[in-house]
């Protein structure tokens, strides 16, 4: 009989970017179990969002769940009230909503992609990697006054109209990032660190994939046709060049390929709605209080993040529930590290793109 | 959404006759505070690739009861299965207390009246 050892990763470790815990259960250098332990950063968000503020507010108290994806919480909270209020917004604000997703979508998987190259021993290029997401940052904080939490979408519309100077940045900013993530593209596919040594690593197979219920860039890779932009009409996506993205391996390898493609896919996004831009106002007008139950759902960068919103017709809502990918990827998560070497399991973790902040909320 | 209320008897047996694993995504597992000491239950379901209005399995019972669990054919389901029961105090089968609170956390947050 082998030897079983078990051994601590986190709560706070070099390849952790936030805290959870992981016991690896492991028969010489092979994970055979996995127990986590994900609460650390729980802050009661759903109890203060249905006891503490009224349902105008909450859409900004749910886009402090998450620094980086503040823009798909606040989205997704604003989509589900708006459903309840009976609120249909134009078309310039359903384009600028997509903007600013879709810029998220960027900045956050290229975050993923530099702590891949972090967890492979490229320094340099994590470096590098989060210099270039600069370019991004910099036209959010123009679109939306902020880095991160920011605080732009609104019941009804946006906050902040996009001008011509600020149209003007999104486009040079693209123009200066594309050449970059051709270059990564390239790194990612042809140095042997990062795309050899990847392959077959951390693998999830479509079946596991469909059996645990997988989604975000986890499950496309593994070739299962999931995209919350492809499932929902709340957005014309198609306008603006949508199409899913899958791979097949369902390893390391697949889930970066998966991530890149994205990226190029979401700056001619980017590109598309800025020069389709509709006409209209940026606000519609509301009124009334929520009512009913409603669910939203929008594709987050790790995956699908939805919000079951119940109200009656008061201030505060009777229920406010967010559901966010990394939560629901968890099992798939364990499921991989199974059989998988204690050696890799840094930088499957890594390429989960697990947020903490999120899961606990 | 579709709505389709279910008995404390018969929830998993429905569930599972209508849980496809290549067809539905299971999306989470909610739970709301009743009137009179229950709690509302809702499975919430969506398809794969296609615009569908989301299939919720709504049952509502006493919180004192054991509540059956779907993981036996939606292991992805122990989540939210465990997040309801630190949530709201209620038992599930199977579900272990202690994915968000520690012992001397305030117990079951959300299932405790605010009157």
């Amino acid at each position: 009989m082998k030897k079983t050892v078990e051994i601590p990763l986190g709560s706070q470790h070099i390849s952790l970017l936030e805290p959870i815990r992981f016991r690896f259960h492991c028969e010489n250098e092979v994970i055979r179990d996995v127990d986590a332990d994900v609460g650390f950063v729980h802050r009661g968000v759903e109890e203060a969002c249905a006891s503490r503020f009224e349902f105008k507010q909450v859409g900004y108290v749910v886009a402090r769940v998450c620094g980086l994806c503040a823009i798909t919480h606040s989205l997704g909270y604003t989509l589900a009230v708006e459903k309840l209020l009976h609120v249909s917004t134009n078309e310039r604000i359903k384009y600028l909503r997509m903007l600013m997703v879709e810029l998220d979508r960027i900045h956050s998987h290229m975050l993923c992609l530099a702590h891949t190259s972090e967890n492979a021993g490229f320094e340099a290029l994590f470096m590098q990697i989060m210099n270039d997401r600069e370019l991004i940052m910099d036209v959010q904080e123009a679109l939306s006054g902020n880095r991160v939490q920011f605080d732009y979408i609104s019941i009804g519309g946006v906050n902040r109209d996009l001008s011509v100077e600020a149209a003007a940045l999104v486009l040079r900013n693209l123009a200066l990032l594309e050449p970059k993530i051709d270059e990564l593209f390239e790194r990612f596919t042809n140095n042997w660190s990062l795309s050899l040594k990847y392959r077959g690593i951390g693998a999830l197979s479509l079946e596991q994939a469909y059996m645990y219920n997988t989604l975000g860039p986890l499950a496309r890779a593994a070739g299962l046709v999931t995209d919350v932009r492809l499932e929902t009409d709340d957005f014309p996506y198609a306008q603006v060049g949508f199409e899913i993205i899958t791979e097949r391996g369902g390893d390391i390898y697949a889930r970066n390929l998966v991530r890149l493609r994205e990226l190029k896919q979401s700056m001619q996004m980017v590109r598309n709605i800025v020069e389709g831009l509709p006409e209209g106002a940026i606000q519609e007008k509301t009124k009334g209080k929520p009512e009913g139950e409603a669910i939203a759902r929008v594709e987050a960068p790790r995956g699908e993040l939805m919000y079951l919103v119940r109200g009656n017709k008061t201030s505060i809502l009777e229920r406010v529930r967010i559901k966010t990918p990394t939560f629901s990827g968890i099992p798939a998560m364990i499921e991989i590290f199974k059989g998988s070497n204690f050696a890799d399991a840094p930088a499957i973790l890594a390429s989960f793109d697990p947020c903490m902040s999120c899961t606990a909320k | 959404m579709n709505k389709i209320d279910v008995s404390l008897e018969n929830v998993v047996e429905t569930i599972k006759a209508f849980y496809d694993p290549a067809a539905h995504h299971f999306l989470t597992l909610n739970a709301l505070r009743a009137p009179e000491d229950q709690i509302e239950l809702e499975w919430i379901f969506t398809r794969y690739g296609v615009i569908e209005e989301p299939t919720v399995f709504t049952l509502t019972c006493k919180r004192d009861v054991l509540i059956p669990s779907v993981t036996s054919f939606i292991p992805s389901a122990i989540m939210s299965e465990r997040e309801t029961v630190d949530m709201f105090g209620v038992s599930i089968e199977g579900a272990k207390r202690g994915l968000y609170l520690d012992d001397d956390s305030l117990q079951m947050p959300l299932g405790r009246c605010r009157v």
